[in-house]
């Protein structure tokens, strides 16, 4: 008995439970108690602030790289295989289809879901200090969720993939001076081939992932040195209230008196710090405000992860994941269409590659970065920022109207063709 | 150690290392570069002159090209690739111009842009006679749309 109690000991690396010490091990030792404050704002945890959209991606994202290391499974990323899979996985493999709606429908979800998070964190002015950096981050985890669905999008080798990434590596090759370069290294070749697959390949199961996660963890740890989620609009004060100090925060307190480091001690910290830490200084009044993680926050997150799965599971259930012929450089389908997040970015390449397909997306994304450092009015209250919420609602609607434009108005030759007409053999 | 050695030392050494960063990246961008292209090859033979026909130009899929034969004037060869974003450019007898399905752009038979996003005209390639008498188009190598074999 005492083997496997050592055992077990090895693999869990905490006392038992009935010692004090397990106890308080079961908590140090918790990851995601780890990520979380002992204590949240009790206003944080209502769904009217924050919708749960920034868990929803996050949970979208463990979907999809548990659905998707089993689909590694089955599938060989190379030109007559890879399609050949893709049917086997449809037809063949037990639950193969089931689990490939699941990583579609996940993938377009999380692309909704972190679009509408950004709209979330930007409407409440979440991104004012101390969290531009964050959104910053933030940006940058939307274009790599971005990157993931456009790599994931070649892997099927049928015609919507081959098109679809044919004409999206043409307009990066527009891009002045590198652009054909860009496209030469992201192809490994000329033309949408076997290398292309290869590295796209690769990309979308191993190099973006990486990053993600590496970004998503930087993105969790930052919301915490910010001082946690910021205050629900309802509940921020009339008057301006005294700002929070936050470490790592370029302080506007008073300077730290300096004091010269103690002789009789080695220190091996990288920094010596000394004097009073800054803290979060929280009144009386707040500290009543707020609730332990542990089980409110915790129980709020487990809803959100099972709805979240579960409402993938029902979608996988119902619908099913296109898959068309297999791809045929030499027969252009009409029209051919980009995947719907970027059919907004097709609409402006279709009047201009170099302005729309380039030079608009690339000044977009620069915007989006400089937010938080150009809107620098303090207060997060809707009223007082008025305009910079009508730039971003101008933003969100046309993306909206151009992507809605690219999907349903869009016919053969890409004429200007409203959805409830039928063209009757478009070749 | 002294003041000064330690700056000079750790300069070099801020120096050796950034250009290891630099020399590095380099390098990742040069292993990334593929060295051998496994693709078609640019310069073909596409068959006997006979093996055309007079009037609407003939497609052929895996090389994406059009060949037009003229009585008078002979043989040319066209680009089937639409100079906007790449996609396959169709041809339609019944207005004689070239229709790409992407985004709308419109060709003359003699390539000009006529409508749509596209910025240039499509591509006319070389067409010549090899030795063993069947005709060689080369892909590298662009000719003005007036270029004809005469065979
Ligand atoms: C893979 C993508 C992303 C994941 C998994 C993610 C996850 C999260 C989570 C779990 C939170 C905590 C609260 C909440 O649910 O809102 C959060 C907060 C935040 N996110 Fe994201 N996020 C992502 C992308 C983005 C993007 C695209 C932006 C903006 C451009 C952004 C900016 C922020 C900011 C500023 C906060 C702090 C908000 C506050 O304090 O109220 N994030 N994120």
């Amino acid at each position: 008995m005492n083997l496997i109690r050592d055992a077990w000991q090895s693999i869990i690396r905490r006392d038992p439970l009935s010692t004090d010490k397990g106890k308080s091990e079961l908590v140090f030792l918790n990851v995601w108690l780890h990520i979380h404050p002992a204590k949240v704002k009790k206003e944080n945890l209502k769904v009217k602030h924050t919708f749960y959209l920034g868990f929803i991606t996050f949970f979208l994202f463990l979907i999809l790289v548990t659905t998707g290391v089993a689909l590694m499974f089955y599938y060989r990323p190379d030109a007559p295989h890879a399609y050949q899979d893709m049917k086997d996985l449809q037809f063949v493999v037990y639950l193969g289809s089931f689990l490939r709606n699941m990583h579609r429908w996940a993938a377009h979800g999380m692309v909704i879901c972190v679009f509408l998070h950004m709209c979330r964190v930007f409407y409440t002015g979440s991104y004012k200090r101390p969290r531009q950096f964050n959104w910053v981050i933030g940006v940058f985890l939307f274009l790599l969720t971005l990157g993931l669905s456009f790599t994931g999008y070649l892997l099927p080798w049928d015609q919507l993939a081959f098109w679809a990434i044919t004409v999206g590596t043409n307009i990066g090759s527009y891009a002045p001076l590198v652009g054909g370069r860009i496209r030469e290294l992201l192809l490994g070749g000329h033309t949408v081939g076997e290398s292309a697959l290869l590295r796209f390949y690769v990309l979308h199961v191993a190099v973006l992932p990486a990053v993600a996660t590496l970004l998503t963890m930087v993105h969790f740890w930052r919301v915490r040195k910010d001082g946690g989620l910021s205050r629900p609009v309802w509940k921020l004060k009339e008057a301006k209230s005294a700002e929070l100090v936050t470490i790592g925060a370029p302080g506007n307190g008073a300077p730290l008196a300096v004091v010269p480091a103690s002789k009789d001690k080695t220190y091996g910290l990288m920094e010596v710090v000394t004097g009073k830490p800054i803290f979060e200084t929280v009144s009386m009044e707040e500290e009543e405000d707020t609730v332990f993680s542990y089980p409110y926050a915790f129980f709020r997150e487990g809803v959100a992860l099972l709805v979240t799965v579960a409402s993938v599971m029902a979608v996988s259930l119902f619908w099913q994941a296109p898959l068309e012929e297999l791809a045929n450089p030499a027969k252009t389908p009409n029209p051919a269409k980009a995947p719907w997040y970027f059919l907004g970015l097709q609409e402006l390449v279709s009047h201009s590659a170099l302005l729309g397909g380039v030079i608009v997306p690339t000044l977009a994304v620069l915007a989006l970065i400089a937010i938080p450092y150009i809107d620098l009015t303090p207060s997060r209250r809707p009223a007082d920022r008025k305009w910079a919420i009508r730039a971003f609602t101008l933003f969100v609607v046309v993306n909206v109207v151009l992507i809605i434009v690219g999907t349903f108005f869009r016919g053969p030759g890409w004429a200007l063709v409203p959805p409830w007409v039928h063209i009757v053999g478009a070749e | 150690m002294k003041r000064r050695s330690f700056l000079s030392w750790g300069t070099a050494g801020l120096v050796a290392l950034w250009s290891a960063v630099g020399v590095s990246l380099g390098a990742v961008v040069r292993f990334l570069t593929p060295s051998v292209f496994y693709e078609p090859p640019q310069n073909f033979k596409i068959g006997n002159p006979a093996d055309f026909s007079f009037g609407p130009p003939t497609f052929l899929a895996e090389e994406k090209i059009f060949v037009f034969r003229d009585r008078e004037k002979g043989f040319a060869v066209a680009s089937a690739v639409c100079t906007h974003l790449g996609c396959t450019v169709g041809y339609f007898q019944s207005d004689e111009r070239f229709h790409c399905p992407c985004h709308g752009s419109v060709f003359g038979s003699d390539g000009t842009v006529q409508h749509g996003p596209a910025p240039r005209p499509l591509e006319w390639f070389e067409v010549t006679l090899a030795r063993d008498g069947q005709l060689r188009v080369d892909k590298d190598h662009a000719v003005p749309a007036s270029y004809r074999l005469m065979v």
